[in-house]
Formats: C-alpha cells, sequence, structure tokens
C-alpha cells in the first residue's frame, strides 16, 4: 500500500514524459488522475490505521542491496500517518491550480508529481538509505521547478537552495554511514534500519556529531534560525502550486526528520544541545514575525510568517514531552493547511491584480465576497484565533514549553518570545488581511470578478480543516499519541510531565 | 451575569432592528451581534480557563467584527485592529497565566483550581502574583484599563448598538467578571489586589477628565464607561466583588440606554455625531430627551436612581473596606464629580438651547424607543435591586456586602455627582463666555485632555514606530548583511579558494616539475629526520 502511494506519482510522472507535450488534456488526466489516486489511497490508509498500536504499521520489507543489508522498507506510525495524508492532499490541491499553466506544461506536472513522490517517501522510509534516497528525490525536482519555472531571481534562488540544502544532506549521509559502520562493529553486521539502530546504544562523543550531521540537514530543511535564509528567496521566486508543496510539505520533512531520527538516536546529544537549538527556534518565531510585519510583498509577508510558525514547531519538538511534540506534529499539519491556503489566496490574487504588492491593493473584499469570507477565516487560524487549528497546536506547543524539563531554565522566556510573536502575527496578519481586502477603493479595476468554481472548491477543503481540526482536534491527537509515547520512550529520558494529561485541555 | 448579558442582548436586538434597518448588509450585522452572544455567553458560562480562554478570544473576535462593520470606513479599520491588537495581549497574558495555573495546579477546572488553590499557594507567592497578573493583563486589555485602554473610544467607530452592547454594557465589563470569578486566587495575591484598585481609581479620573472636553457624543459616553469600569476594579481591589457586580449590572442598563439614547439621537439628526452641532432637540425628540436624562441621571448617581445605589456602595467601600484608604476614596470622589459634569454637560449640549444646524431632528420609531423605555425604567429601579443581588452572589464570594454608617462621607459621596450636575449648569446653562474664559485660563490641560494625554501618539512613538523600524531593519540589515551575507560568502570563499587551487593546474610543465622536486625533498627530510 504504502508502495502504491509512493510510486503512483513517480510512475505518472514517468509516463507523462512520453505524452505529446502539446496534448494537454492527457496531461491534465495523467496528473489529476495520479494525485487524486493518491490522496484516496492515503484516505485508506487512514481508515485502516490502527490508533491503538504503537509501532509501525502496513510495513513493507524487501531486501535491496543484501551485502549492507541495505533494505527496502517502509511502514508509518502516527505521526507520519498524517504527514502522508497531508503530503497527498496538499499535492492534489497543487496539482489542482496549475492545470491551466501554459509554459512547459508537461513538464512541470512531471516534476511536480516526482515531486510529491520524494516527500511521501521521505515519510514512509523506515531504510536510512532509502530515506536518503527519497531526500535527495525531494530536491532535484524543486530545482528545476524553481530555476525554470520561478519569477525574479529564480536562478539564484534556486542555486542557494539547493547548494544549501545539499550541504546538510550530504553530512547527513555521511552520519548515516558512520551509524551503519557503528551497527557494523557492534554486531559484524550492517544495518540501516531506524527501528534496529534506535536501539542501539552510541557513545555519547559520537552522538554529538552524528547529531549535529544529521540535524544540519533537518534544520536548515526546516529551517531553523540562523539557518533559513534561503527561504525568503526560494519562496518569493516559487510558483504557486511548488511553494504550496515546499512550504506546505517539505519543510516539515526536517522536522518529521527530527522527531523520527534525533530524538531516539541520539538522547545524550538532544540533551546536551535541546537548550540552544530552542533557542534558535524561539529567536526564529520572533525574527520571522518581526520581519513580517515591515513586509508589503504579499509572498514575503507569508514567507517570514513561515519561518515565525515553523519555528513554533521546532521549538515544541524540543521541549521532548508528550504536548509539545503533539502539537508539533498538529502545528505541522495546521501550518500545511494555513499556508497553503494563504499561498493560493496570494496567488488568486496576483492574477486577479496583476502584483503582490500590498500598497496596490484596497477595498478588494467588494468585489469578492467569496474570498473575503475565505481569507478572514484562513487569517484567523493563522493568528491562533482559539476554536481554529492554530490555537490548538501553538496552545499544546506552548504548554509543553512551559511544562518542559528540558528547557526548564529558559522556557519562561521561550514562552514570552512565543507570546510577543503571536500579537505580532495578529499585527502582520490583520495588516495583510485588512490592507487588500477592506477600506474603500474607487480604482477597483473593471471586471474583477469573485473566486471561481474551481478556486472555491481549492479553498473550501483548507477552511472546513481549519474549523474542524480547531473544534475537534481529538482524532488528530489519538494517533500521534501512541507513536509520540514510543518516541519518547526510546528517547529514554521521558519528561516526566509528559504522560500526566492527555486530553484534559480540549 | 448571564442575565445581563441576555436582557440587554435582547433589548438591543429590538432597537437595532430600527436602528440597522437602512444598512445593506442588515443580515451580517444580526449575524454577528448573535455571535457576540454566543461568545459572551460562553466566556461566563465556561468551568475551566481553557473554554475561559477561547469565550475570551471570541468575543475579542466579535468585536473586532463589529467594530469594523463598516469595512469601507478607514478609521473603522483602523480601530478594529487596534481593538483586535490589544486584545490579543490581552488573550496572550491569559494564556500564560492559564500555563502558570496548570504547572502548579495540574488542572484548569475553575472548581478544583479554587479549592486546591488555598491549600497550594501563601498569599503573595511568586507563582500566584504571576498568576494573577497574567490574568490582570487579560481583563484590563478586555475592559480598557490604563495602559492598555485606547482601543476603546477608537471602537466607536462601530455601529452604535454595538457599542451600547459590547463596549459598555457586557463585553468589557468581562475583566471585572474575570477578577471576581477568580476571587480566590486574588485573595491570594493582596499585592495585585491594590494594583488592581489603584489603576481603576486612577483610570476612573483619567477617563473622567477625558470625556469632558471630548466632542463627539459617543466617544464621552465611551470614557464614561472607561471611568466606571475603573470604578468597578477599584471595587473588586478593595474586595468587594458583590458590589462590583452590583454596577456592573446597574451600569449595563443605564450605560446602554444612553448609548441608544445618544444612538436615536444620531439618528434623528441623520447620523450627526459632534455635540456642538446639536442643541435644542427637546421638543422635536421628547421621548428620547427624557430617557437620555434618566440615564444622565443615573451615571451621574443623582440620588434614588439605581447608579447612585451602586457607586455609593463603591465609594463608601473604597474608605471602609479592609483594604480601603482615604486616598481611593478620594479619587473616587474626583471621579464622580467629573462623571456628573460631563454627561450634563452633553446633556445640555444636546437637548437645551437653541439648534446649531438646520437639520430637522425627527423622533425615532417605536422599534427604538421601546427599548428605551424599559432600560430607563431597569435604570431608575434596578438600585433597588442591590440586596438581591448580594443575597444572590454572596454564596459564591462567601460574604455578604457590608453597610457602614458613615453619614458624613456618604453626604459627601450623595454630593458629589450633584456637585458635577451643578457644575455643568453653571457653565454651560449661563452664556458661552465663562465657558470661553476658562477655556483660555486652562489651556494647555484643555489641549492635554482634549488629545487624549496625548497615549496615542506616546505609543505611536514609543512601540508602533520602533516595532516598525526593526522589522525594517532586520529585514535590510541582519538578513542581508548577516544571516544572508555569511552563507552567500561561503559560497564565495569557496569559490575564491577553487580558483586559487586551480592556478596549480596550470598546464605549465616546469611548475609540475618544481612541485615535485619540493614535494620529493619534503618527503625526504620527514624520512631521514624523523
Amino acid at each position: 500500500m504504502l508502495t502504491l502511494i509512493v510510486f503512483i506519482p513517480l510512475i505518472a510522472a514517468l509516463v507523462l514524459l512520453f505524452v505529446n507535450k502539446d496534448d494537454a488534456g492527457t496531461i491534465r488526466t495523467i496528473s489529476v488522475g495520479a494525485a487524486t489516486l493518491t490522496f484516496l489511497i492515503s484516505l485508506a490508509l487512514l481508515s485502516r490505521f490502527d490508533s491503538s498500536l504503537q509501532g509501525m504499521q502496513f510495513t513493507e520489507t524487501f531486501v535491496w542491496v543484501p551485502m549492507f543489508q541495505i533494505n527496502y522498507q517502509m511502514g508509518v506510525d502516527g505521526i507520519s500517518l498524517w504527514l502522508v495524508v497531508l503530503t497527498a492532499f496538499i499535492s492534489l490541491i497543487a496539482v489542482c491550480f496549475s492545470l491551466d499553466r501554459q509554459v512547459g506544461f508537461r513538464n512541470f506536472m512531471a516534476l511536480l508529481l516526482a515531486l510529491e513522490a520524494g516527500t511521501l517517501g521521505v515519510f514512509v522510509a523506515l531504510d536510512l538509505i532509502l530515506f536518503y534516497v527519497f531526500w535527495e528525490l525531494m530536491l532535484v525536482p524543486t530545482y528545476f521547478l524553481i530555476g525554470i519555472w520561478g519569477e525574479g531571481r529564480r536562478v539564484y534562488a534556486t542555486t542557494k537552495f539547493v547548494l544549501y540544502t545539499l550541504v546538510g544532506s550530504l553530512l547527513m549521509l555521511l552520519g548515516i554511514i558512520w551509524l551503519g559502520l557503528i551497527h557494523f562493529e557492534a554486531t559484524q553486521q550492517f544495518s540501516f534500519d531506524i527501528q534496529v539502530l534506535s536501539h542501539m546504544k552510541i557513545d555519547p562523543a559520537d552522538q554529538v556529531w552524528l547529531f549535529l550531521f544529521f540535524l544540519s540537514a533537518f534544520a536548515i530543511k526546516i529551517p531553523i534560525f540562523p539557518l533559513h535564509s534561503w527561504l525568503p528567496h526560494a519562496y518569493v521566486s516559487s510558483p504557486i502550486p511548488v511553494l504550496l508543496l515546499l512550504t506546505g510539505v517539505m519543510s516539515k520533512a526536517g522536522a518529521y526528520g527530527i522527531i523520527r531520527f534525533c530524538l531516539p538516536l541520539f538522547p545524550d546529544a538532544v540533551d546536551s544541545f535541546g537548550l540552544v537549538i530552542a533557542f534558535g527556534a524561539a529567536a526564529g518565531i520572533v525574527y520571522g514575525a518581526w520581519i513580517a510585519i515591515a513586509q508589503s510583498d504579499l509572498k514575503a509577508l507569508v514567507a517570514y510568517s513561515s519561518i515565525s510558525h515553523l519555528g513554533f514547531i521546532a521549538l515544541g519538538i524540543f521541549a521532548l514531552n508528550g504536548e509539545g511534540i503533539e502539537g508539533s506534529v498538529l502545528q505541522m499539519v495546521n501550518h500545511g493547511i494555513i499556508a497553503s491556503a494563504l499561498f493560493i489566496i496570494v496567488g488568486i490574487l496576483e492574477k486577479k491584480m496583476g502584483t503582490r504588492n500590498l500598497k496596490d491593493f484596497r477595498g478588494l473584499g467588494k468585489a469578492m465576497p467569496l474570498l473575503y469570507g475565505m481569507f478572514m477565516l484562513i487569517t484567523l487560524a493563522a493568528l491562533g484565533l482559539p476554536g481554529l487549528n492554530g490555537f490548538v497546536g501553538e496552545f499544546l506547543i506552548l504548554m509543553g514549553v512551559w511544562t518542559s524539563l528540558l528547557l526548564a531554565d529558559l522556557s519562561v522566556i521561550y514562552v514570552l518570545m512565543a507570546g510577543l510573536a503571536i500579537v505580532f502575527a495578529s499585527i502582520y496578519m490583520l495588516y495583510m488581511f485588512q490592507g487588500a481586502m477592506q477600506e474603500k477603493n474607487d480604482k477597483i479595476p473593471e471586471g474583477l470578478t469573485d473566486i471561481n468554481f474551481r478556486e472555491f472548491g481549492l479553498l473550501l477543503p483548507a477552511c472546513i480543516l481549519v474549523v474542524f481540526i480547531g473544534l475537534y482536534p481529538k482524532p488528530f491527537i489519538d494517533r500521534v499519541s501512541p507513536s509520540v509515547e514510543s518516541i519518547l520512550t526510546l528517547e529514554k529520558n521521558i519528561n516526566l510531565h509528559a504522560g500526566e494529561d492527555k486530553s484534559g485541555h480540549h | 451575569m448571564l442575565l445581563i448579558i441576555k436582557g440587554v442582548g435582547f433589548v438591543i436586538h429590538v432597537y437595532s432592528i430600527g436602528y440597522m434597518e437602512k444598512d445593506p448588509e442588515f443580515s451580517r450585522f444580526f449575524s454577528y451581534l448573535n455571535f457576540f452572544i454566543f461568545s459572551m455567553s460562553l466566556l461566563v458560562l465556561a468551568a475551566d480557563f481553557f473554554f475561559l480562554i477561547v469565550g475570551w478570544a471570541f468575543v475579542g473576535l466579535a468585536s473586532y467584527l463589529l467594530i469594523g462593520f463598516w469595512k469601507e470606513k478607514t478609521s473603522a479599520v483602523l480601530a478594529a485592529r487596534k481593538a483586535f491588537v490589544m486584545n490579543v495581549i490581552g488573550d496572550v497574558g491569559m494564556v500564560i497565566a492559564a500555563f502558570i495555573i496548570f504547572e502548579h495546579l495540574g488542572t484548569l477546572n475553575f472548581l478544583e483550581v479554587f479549592a486546591t488553590a488555598k491549600s497550594t499557594f501563601r498569599p503573595n507567592d511568586d507563582a500566584i502574583l504571576l498568576i494573577t497578573m497574567f490574568l490582570l493583563v487579560g481583563a484590563f486589555a478586555k475592559s480598557a484599563q490604563i495602559p492598555l485602554h485606547t482601543w476603546l473610544a477608537d471602537a466607536m467607530e462601530g455601529p452604535t448598538p454595538v457599542s451600547a452592547l459590547i463596549h459598555a454594557a457586557t463585553m468589557v465589563t468581562a475583566g471585572v467578571y474575570l477578577i471576581a470569578r477568580c476571587h480566590v486566587l486574588y485573595e491570594l495575591a493582596p499585592f495585585t489586589m491594590y494594583l488592581i484598585a489603584t489603576v481603576g481609581a486612577v483610570t476612573a479620573i483619567f477617563a473622567g477628565s477625558m470625556a469632558i472636553v471630548q466632542y463627539d457624543i459617543k466617544r464621552v459616553i465611551a470614557y464614561s464607561t472607561m471611568s466606571q469600569l475603573g470604578f468597578m476594579f477599584l471595587a473588586v481591589g478593595v474586595g468587594m466583588y458583590s458590589i462590583a457586580m452590583f454596577h456592573l449590572m446597574t451600569h449595563a442598563f443605564f450605560k446602554a440606554l444612553l448609548f441608544l439614547s445618544a444612538g436615536s439621537v444620531i439618528h434623528g439628526l441623520n447620523d450627526e455625531q459632534d455635540i456642538r452641532k446639536m442643541g435644542g432637540i427637546r421638543h422635536s425628540m421628547p421621548i428620547t430627551h427624557v430617557t437620555f436624562l434618566i440615564g444622565s441621571l443615573a451615571l451621574a448617581g443623582f440620588p434614588l436612581t439605581s447608579g447612585f445605589f451602586s457607586k455609593e456602595a463603591i465609594i463608601i467601600n473604597s474608605y471602609h473596606a479592609d483594604m480601603g484608604n482615604i486616598i481611593f476614596w478620594a479619587m473616587a470622589i474626583i471621579g464622580a464629580v467629573m462623571t456628573g459634569f460631563y454627561i450634563f454637560r452633553v446633556y445640555f449640549y444636546v437637548f437645551s438651547g437653541q439648534p446649531r444646524t438646520n437639520v430637522k431632528a425627527h423622533e425615532s420609531p417605536v422599534i427604538m424607543i421601546a427599548p428605551l423605555g424599559l432600560l430607563a425604567f431597569l435604570s431608575l429601579t434596578a438600585g433597588f435591586g442591590g440586596g438581591m443581588v448580594d443575597d444572590f452572589l454572596s454564596t459564591y464570594f462567601g460574604a455578604h456586602m457590608p453597610h457602614p454608617d458613615d453619614i458624613l462621607l456618604e453626604t459627601i459621596g450623595l454630593s458629589a455627582g450633584l456637585i458635577g450636575i451643578v457644575g455643568a449648569v453653571g457653565f454651560y446653562m449661563t452664556g458661552k463666555d465663562r465657558l470661553e474664559f476658562v477655556k483660555q485660563m486652562l489651556a494647555p490641560l484643555y489641549d492635554l485632555l482634549f488629545n487624549k494625554y496625548y497615549i496615542d501618539e506616546i505609543y505611536d512613538f514609543l512601540i508602533v514606530k520602533p516595532t516598525r523600524a526593526v522589522g525594517a531593519f532586520l529585514e535590510e540589515r541582519a538578513e542581508k548583511f548577516g544571516v544572508d551575507f555569511a552563507v552567500d560568502q561561503v559560497g564565495v570563499q569557496i569559490r575564491e579558494v577553487s580558483r586559487l587551487i586551480s592556478l596549480w593546474q596550470s598546464g605549465n610543465v616546469r611548475l609540475y616539475a618544481f612541485n615535485m622536486i619540493v614535494g620529493v625533498v619534503t618527503i625526504l627530510m620527514f624520512v631521514v629526520f624523523l
């Protein structure tokens, strides 16, 4: 089943290369069909997932390179389950969003699907080498997508993005090989199976280096402050559908990597570095929000706000307790939904108005009542209004940070920083929404129409989910928490607060 | 509290039907209004801090939506944003308070928290101080107390029924409700109580003084709301919770009445809000005139109106309560004098004298008048319900409100409102000369008050501008020449180094030979000497 999920988009991408590039109809059918099918299978995965089990489910194992014990091994637990569904969901939206693209339509679609396959692979791979393969597969299509179809300084942006993340991932490769060697020394056998490796004792001195190698890959991908500087360039240059995947799911791959690999494999290193990294995360929260206030380019504004929100996710992970990590996973889903919806709205506005500069917008709500309502809902979710999904995640994360043992020395400061950023969020989000949609404008272009049926359809699921998760996050938490428990058990330093209260505050 | 919300809410709904009749977005208005009622009910019915916060934020949202209801009006949009941001500051404070409570008590349920708080905390413990302070941030933001008060006057950009419902009768009193609800916690933190009482008393005077010089009828009433909220905070600060709730109730009646009467005036004068352009509409709007008068009397604390009983109780107790003292009392008296003065200033401006414009005033339709009558009745009589409110609440607060007998103070308190009224009569009924004279005498003070102590400008200068500047600085400097520059430099330096290395591969055979010899010599030296 997982193999299907990963390979349907990949095969569709290959098939697309053999289709006549002017045959837009066929291209559409294939790409939408593949994305839909993937999404449906991911939903089936969701319904058949047994939330009472702790370990991996739907596992598949084939021997791949017997000499080094490299296996083709896949599986999902509560954490990756949601990310798989999210990826399939956002990819479908991204594919649908790009249906009326003209230039290089076929190649664009093929690369988009390849990107989807890579991301899905990252979330389901249980073998480190396999993980690494997908990790790089994620990078390659992005390079071309931004470099060819991007805007502004697209080549600079994409080169920077790829080189930056490549540095991180090569270090990770080094770490992976080193891990394999450590296992070989201990048992005279190679293994790259994360489930096996995470039960292995690693010398704390080695852990530090391994941790830093892995972390460099993940922290750049998320990104954690101060490794974020590729993000504004890449986001601003990136075409909207690519951006949806970039912000919606690819940034989550980094956070996922930390939860899946860093925490269980290098508990001692996490203990000694957690406070510092959390500081980077907290600084990023404020930093991103603060810069966002000064933006007038909508895309840049949402990009910087993403830095801020992704900081929340990283911060929650290093709280290292139940609330924090559950909040982080939930916030990954939330941010995926909210940020992608915001970027869609930016894309729609840009298409209609021909500009993204906030100063050129004013009073558009009058001509577009439907978009007005949806924009407002998403804005409110993004600034963390209680009752909508952003709040649940942020509340859990901050609760986790506040009660965290690892961060106890500075937790108050971190929470206050986050609080400041929440206030900032309300400023820049309202600045954006009100600036674009409200007030009186006599110069609204003639013939400015409300969003059409397709655009409405793209935004509608996000709007529904925003409210649903906000009011009833239980189905999400229920599936995530056993997996978080098991990771914390592996982490061997279970925070005493972690198990106390799981649902009292929902 | 719920009774007040639903009661006043109903009356205002009826009134709004008339007031908003001509608005093209009639239905949107009512959906927002009902969303507000829902949120407010959620707030007061919540049995734990989590839902309290949810309700708290929802009413903030409802208030935002309603202030910004006329979304094409720039000032309304800005006012809405300001209100929302201020409220978010409060929300964050509440959330942090909830974290501390959860950390220490392991629960967010009101009953459990209050039951265990006494045994967990010692009075004036750090933790309890922090909890009460952070809760207070929420309460101050919502109830427009200094220093988070600036949004309330701007909030008057919204439709008048909204001002009456949200920014007078219900939402802004949520802060008082919160403190009364958490009185167990506050009693453990006497320091915070003093702070509350002080801020309350200061706000009462501060807002009252600003109300004296404003010309927008709704702004005057808005500042008066702030001032009355100050009284309520003074009451909770000295531990007189049921009196505060009593004043909250009477205030809800007479302030809603005042706002709706003002709305009726505004409606009757074709949306004119400047009191300098009103005047002499006593005859053309007789019913509104009477109801406004009743509201003013109650607000000023004229004997036997509802405001008299509740305000008198606060003033007396600000001295006689365990935590009261003469300073609080004096401030309360000053506040009361101001109250009488500013509201009758408006009254005389609007209803007496000659019309100052040509607009033909007309009485409002029955659907707007009927609610006014009901509220006027309540404003007159609710004062006698004080004992009932006390009985009702004493089980929760654990004590009846005391009735200190102190004829002297009572007389002074009673006369305070009257002095204010008489002062207003003196100034505004006896010709313009004296007024202008005083205005010139006190010109600097007048400017200060008229510009609301320049608080908005100070905030703009101290907070808004620096925030934007830092944001721009971070982008321009830290981002482009710091973080990003460093990353780019890595690339540049690597290219530089590889260029240097590539010089070695010049294809020059003699150079290669030379290098080889150097290498061989080096190796030989190692072999020989080591």
